[in-house]
């Protein structure tokens, strides 16, 4: 069930079966993406692959004395690039793997290409995911959805991505939905056709109990995203933003060539891998400065802030002159999208103040279009539940008695979700099964995908999981790891808010008749 | 790092991995290497570590953006936490995934692509072979022309009044051609010529290849293409008056292209670059110190431990082996970085940035690989390193026997209990009775302890010294400071056994106090002996003794009795500890009422002999460490003042109570040991302890009696012990058995000197072979 593993596994094969000698690999855009997750460049030299290119790259030399390693998505134009790369060939042999299903006639094809009988393989390798932890991956997909409904490509897309996870940890799954979620619904039944069609793919060893696919909707919990994140790994993300690993640092003045691109990896930092899943009031004893750095930056009420609790706060907050524009709007949208159908919902006064403090319409219009999207129309279940009242009192008193971590005192939805799965009390009508077999057992290998983009505070919510849950082994994917802006700008792509106007209007008319 | 684009900057040469300090040969940076970070974690992998500086650097870097400067920021360590449970990097490892392949599929559509592909470049071929067969230059144009029709039927001027491949209408002026390849027409602009210096290659090549191309669904007829069309014997005009072709053959562009993709086909296939060849090389180097290295390794640790597995030489051999591999490997990358560099057109970047993609992996691997090539020790260096090691395992050999000991003794107990158990109460309590005397006696030399801590002695240390620098004077042909050197010593044994012999007067009491963790067990094990010592001496008074143990016990008793009456002049004369060692050689307690038969022997080879012997028997076994040990000890056997006393005693008596025991004991100790000498006496461990004892206890005045040096020479303690154990056939086979046992272990360390370690397990594998019949036949015999 480890995915990064998955990955290099396939892509160790892939070099070792091309035997000794000089290689190079031949990727696409995404692929590359995928390798480099999972292998470093020492570590791929040291497997004789001295070059990477791109199979679209047009400035290729004729190296034959090279091996050629092919690691695509199987897309048309993929497949063309390697049927003109066939014709004439570049490099002396070539080892070619899809990282997918691929047609029987574009087999067809290639092989006609093939007059120079300089291809000695062709295979599917099913690394079509970016891994990213572990336990956790991604497709990348900003924006999957237009609306409520999928982007056509992008359903297609993430079906093979998800299908794809599956061949890597050879699971055939039973496969849950959030009811309440269409874009969920259509995915799980994307799957499970491909599951139907490939069915010789996916015979494999059966277990004892089988694996589970749950599929959730970000609209379902649109908090977590909106709230800082205070592990390591998120915290980076959501001041620098990772990419593939990656954090991009161009736009620090001043910084030298070799650090413009830094990759945070867990498997060549030590302090990364040992630091990522700490909350950061953990690490603070490990990084105490860098802690003080950031709060000497943030005004201090606002970091109190960021647990739920104390909203009402507010208003006093946003006519604090300190609290960027960002923050605030990102303040008014934790808020409406708590007290959405709260008989004092004063969320037009706090427009108004958003408005006053200058706060750029893209903001503004953002608050009605994240309530939009994750408001409790859409949600299947209460985010806010009653219970959560309790909660929030018992962190409240647990904050006035000094709990020294403030910064995590929010669980993400997800691990209700997964706890009540586990103990095998998710309820069937909120969550059902995909077809008519039902799972007896409790589940031990999970796969939680999340439609919208999955964040990193609920990869330290799994992994806590993981670790505290002996026999279940959780992985968590999502179309991409949001921080707070990409998020938002999930929500902007989604379309929402250009319905959303009225929407809102609607909700403050309603509001305010009250 | 996990960038696949090329690096920014790839930095060249030879960095030190731990700090990235450029060094420019491979020498430099080893001793840089060794200078600076010798000290350090030797597994630290530079690359990681680099990364992790980067990585932090940049977050450093990032907070003084956010604000405050702070430029300790990143010296902080920082510890890691764990949760417990199963973190996910540790899942249990998994198979690879899924995968399908279309290998058959592919071969299956393109086996039928490539027929008609190879078809047509053979049948080219062919005629192209026919074309040339004859002697063009002296054949008249006309008759080329009937050649050159009858291998392929032209096709028909009429029926071709356009040019296939521009489209220009054939007239007058624009004439027709033909395809000497394939019989089709066209124009002159679209004609193309093929040399003869080509055409002899292409077919040349085909000669040999062309068996290998053709596959079974290759039939000519069935290839035929609108093309080549009708049959026409009909000469063209236009053909007729064309100019003579002795140089080249004329053809269509399609055939002309067909066979330039086979001449490159060709070519790719005879011409290896440069960078190949190099590069071929390179990887042989680096799979020799993959080879090599992890052999220089072991030999190095095994040298740094002052192990004397390998010789030095042949480790400092390899190393030099391994660093010229390194050097070549270095040399042969570089070669590679610089190849074609200056070349008048610029070769490709791909080809440079493949070029230096290989130097930066070799000079990864000697980055890596020397960082665990651990230095040798000097000759000096390593015989300290010996000589530390002798001492580890001399204490460590002592601490086994203290435990060797200390369980027998235990066993003794529970055999006792066991006895007093099964038998009545009478002949229980009989044979308890002399049980407490004897193990009363047994302790009080007061065993491993002591000697343990005499072993520490500084005094005793500087003997030790000494007699190993004697060896090596000895070795190095120094006789005067050979000289010197044994002064020195013998002041130094004098100055010793005065030490002793008044340590010897003060009890153990206070030694008890002196010692450590060990002892203190010991000591109360013996407090514990003590009182039941007495209890049971009390019991020993008071009742009779059984009939059975009567007859031996006396004579038991008599040599723990008589050491003692020698106790005051044993201390000079020093031939009291052999009646010790005899009385432990012999193998029935019987032999224990002639010990002083055996005595004889020793005090003859006499005095003065001391300084001889030690030399002597170093020049003899240089670099024999229980040999050494050996005679450090037998001579000393015979000053020790106390424990000659109650060793004889226990000897016989463990004997006579257990037989077996002594077996057990022996086989642990010699797989332990390993020592030739050792075994005889291990049989009872406390006479042997005594004997580390022994060159301290050496009386000043007449040195060493007993001749050890006679010992390492015969290397057969038992031919003493034949003399005194006459005891008929069982101990002849056993004599034999042990004979063997000896010889084996001779060879043993004759193997091991010269480092051939296969057969040194073999023999060790005879050797207990030998040492278990050994021990089931004494058993059997008792």
């Amino acid at each position: 069930m480890n995915v990064v593993f998955a990955v290099k596994q396939y892509i160790s094969k892939m070099i070792e079966d091309s035997g000794p000698g000089m290689k190079v690999l031949l990727m696409d855009k995404e692929t590359t993406g995928i390798v480099s997750m999972v292998y470093t460049q020492s570590e791929i030299l040291q497997k004789e692959v001295y070059l990477f290119e791109r199979i679209d790259s047009q400035n290729r030399e004729i190296m034959k004395h090279l091996k050629a390693i092919c690691f695509l998505r199987p897309m048309k134009e993929n497949v063309d690039y390697l049927i003109q790369e066939l014709r004439r060939p570049k490099y002396s042999i070539y080892f070619i793997y899809f990282s997918n299903v691929i047609s029987k006639s574009d087999v067809k094809s290639l092989a006609e290409a093939d007059e120079q009988e300089v291809v000695a393989e062709v295979q599917e390798f099913y690394g079509d995911y970016i891994a990213v932890n572990p336990h956790l991956f991604s497709l990348n997909i900003l924006g999957c959805c237009q609306g409520r409904n999928w982007d056509p490509a992008q359903l297609s897309r993430t079906t093979q991505g998800l299908t794809a996870l599956l061949l890597s940890l050879k699971k055939c799954p039973m496969i849950r939905y959030q009811l309440s979620s269409e874009a969920a619904k259509r995915l799980a039944e994307c799957v499970k056709q491909v599951i139907t069609k490939e069915y010789e793919l996916f015979e494999f060893r059966r277990t004892e109990v089988p694996p589970l696919l749950l599929i959730l909707d970000r609209c379902d919990d649109a908090i977590t995203p909106l709230l800082n994140q205070w592990t390591y790994q998120a915290m980076v993300h959501e001041l620098l933003g990772i990419n593939n690993n990656r954090i991009d640092l161009s736009r620090v003045p001043g910084i030298s060539k070799d650090l413009r691109e830094v990759v945070l990896s867990a498997e060549n930092d030590e302090f990364y891998a040992n630091n990522m899943y700490l909350n950061f009031a953990e690490i603070g004893s490990n990084i105490k400065n860098l802690m003080e750095d950031f709060q000497k930056k943030k005004p201090k009420e606002q970091q109190k802030l960021e647990s739920i609790a104390d909203m009402k706060n507010i208003k006093r907050l946003l006519q604090n002159p300190k609290v960027t524009e960002f923050d605030a709007a990102r303040l008014v949208m934790l808020y409406a999208l708590h007290y959405e159908r709260h008989s004092s919902n004063s969320l037009p006064g706090l427009m108004l103040d958003l408005r006053n403090k200058g706060v750029s319409e893209k903001y503004r219009k953002l608050v009605s279009a994240v309530v939009e999207y994750g408001g409790k129309r859409v949600r299947g279940s209460d985010l806010f539940s009653p219970k959560d009242a309790v909660a929030i009192t018992k962190q409240f008193l647990k904050g006035l008695k000094g709990v020294e971590n403030v910064y995590t005192q929010h669980q993400p939805f997800l691990h209700e979700t997964l706890d009540h799965l586990i103990k095998g009390k998710l309820k069937e009508n909120l969550y059902p099964y995909l077809g008519p077999s039902t799972l007896r057992d409790r589940p031990q290998d999970i796969i939680v995908f999340i439609i919208g983009g999955a964040t990193y505070e609920e990869a330290l919510t799994v992994y806590n999981l993981n670790r505290t849950t002996p026999g279940v082994r959780t992985v968590l994917g999502g179309t991409t790891v949001h921080n707070t802006k990409s998020f938002l700008e999930e929500v902007l792509a989604s379309g929402l808010h250009s319905r959303s106007k009225e929407s809102s209007q609607v909700t403050s008319r309603s509001a305010s008749r009250r | 790092m996990a960038s696949l684009d090329d690096p920014g900057e790839v930095r060249e040469g030879f960095l030190c991995p731990l700090c990235l300090k450029d060094l420019q040969s491979f020498y430099q940076l080893q001793s840089h290497y060794e200078e600076e970070h010798s000290g350090e974690d030797r597994d630290v992998k530079g690359q990681i570590k680099s990364l992790v500086q980067k990585a932090r650097k940049a977050k450093n870097r990032l907070l003084k953006r956010e604000g405050d400067d702070r430029a300790e920021a990143g010296t902080q360590g920082y510890e890691s936490f764990s949760y417990g449970g199963v973190d996910p990097y540790l899942w249990e490892p998994q198979e690879l995934g899924a995968v399908r392949s279309h290998l058959s599929d592919f071969k299956k559509h393109r086996a039928a692509r490539i027929d008609h592909y190879v078809v047509e470049v053979n049948k080219l071929i062919i005629r192209l072979e026919k074309l040339t067969a004859f002697d063009r230059t002296n054949t008249e144009s006309a008759k080329i022309r009937a050649i050159e029709k009858s291998v392929v039927p032209w096709v028909n001027d009429q029926d071709v009044p356009f040019c296939p491949d521009c489209g220009n209408k054939f007239s007058i002026r624009n004439r027709r051609h033909h395809c000497r390849l394939c019989g089709s027409i066209m124009c002159k602009k679209c004609m193309e010529l093929v040399s003869l210096p080509l055409a002899y290659k292409l077919t040349s090549a085909s000669k040999d290849s062309l068996s290998a191309h053709t596959s079974p669904s290759q039939s000519p007829s069935s290839v035929h293409g609108s093309r080549r069309g009708s049959i026409s014997s009909v000469s063209s005009v236009s053909s007729v008056l064309d100019e003579k072709d002795d140089e080249r053959i004329r053809c269509c562009t399609h055939c002309k292209d067909t066979l330039l993709k086979r001449e490159q086909q060709m070519d790719e296939k005879e011409h290896t670059p440069d960078i190949v060849k190099l590069y071929e090389k390179l990887r042989l180097c680096m799979e020799k110190v993959d080879q090599k290295a992890p052999e220089y390794i072991r030999m190095a640790a095994s040298l740094n431990a002052g192990e004397t597995t390998y010789s030095l030489e042949h480790a400092s051999d390899l190393r030099m082996e391994v660093q010229r591999v390194y050097e070549l490997i270095d040399a042969l990358s570089k070669k590679i970085l610089t190849l074609d560099l200056k070349q008048d057109p610029p070769p490709h970047p791909n080809t440079l940035r493949l070029q230096r993609m290989i130097r930066y992996s070799a000079t990864l691997f000697v980055q890596e690989k020397l960082l665990g090539l651990m230095s040798l020790p000097t000759k000096e260096q390593f015989e300290e390193l010996k000589k530390k090691r002798k001492q580890e395992l001399e204490r460590k050999r002592i601490l086994e026997r203290e435990a060797a000991l200390e369980s027998q003794r235990r066993l003794e107990e529970r055999q006792s209990d066991l006895a007093s158990r099964a038998t009545n109460g009478e002949v229980a309590s009989l044979r308890r009775g002399p049980a407490p005397l004897r193990k009363a006696e047994g302790w009080l030399p007061l065993s491993g302890g002591q000697r343990q801590s005499e072993d520490s002695d500084p005094l005793l240390q500087q003997i030790h010294n000494i007699t190993s620098f004697i060896r090596q004077a000895k070795a190095a042909g120094r006789t005067d400071e050979v000289r010197t050197l044994q002064e020195n010593l013998r002041q130094l044994q004098d100055e010793y056994d005065q030490q002793q012999t008044e340590k010897a007067i003060e009890l153990s009491r206070r030694q008890a106090e002196e010692e450590d963790l060990q002892r203190e067990q010991l000591q109360m094990l013996r407090e514990r002996e003590r009182e039941r010592e007495q209890f049971q001496a009390a019991s020993l008074h008071t009742r009779t003794r059984s009939l059975d143990f009567r007859d031996s016990r006396p004579f038991q008793l008599e040599p723990g009795r008589e050491p003692r009456t020698h106790l005051a002049h044993a201390l000079d004369l020093g031939s009291s500890p052999v009646p010790g060692s005899a009385a432990r050689k012999t193998p029935s307690p019987s032999s224990a009422l002639e010990p002083s038969r055996v005595w004889s022997g020793p005090p003859a080879l006499g005095p003065g002999f001391l300084p001889q012997s030690i030399t002597s028997q170093h020049s003899e076994v240089p670099s024999l460490n229980p040999f050494d040990e050996e005679d450090l000890c037998s001579p000393a056997a015979e000053g020790a003042a106390s424990p000659p006393v109650a060793e004889p005693p226990c000897d016989s008596a463990v004997r006579a109570h257990k037989e077996y025991n002594p077996f057990e004991e022996e086989e642990e100790e010699e797989a332990v040991a390993g020592n030739p000498f050792t075994d005889p006496d291990s049989s009872v461990p406390s006479p042997f302890d005594e004997e580390d004892e022994c060159p301290h206890q050496r009386p000043s005045g007449p040195p060493v009696p007993g001749n050890p040096f006679e010992e390492a020479l015969c290397t057969n303690p038992f031919e003493v012990d034949g003399d005194s154990g006459r005891e008929g056939e069982e101990p002849i086979e056993e004599e034999l058995l042990l004979q063997q046992i000896d010889n084996i272990k001779a060879y043993i360390f004759d193997a091991k000197q010269c480092g051939r370690l296969d057969e040194v397990e073999v023999l060790t594998e005879n050797l207990r072979e030998l040492k278990r019949t050994l021990a089931r036949q004494k058993g059997g015999a008792h």
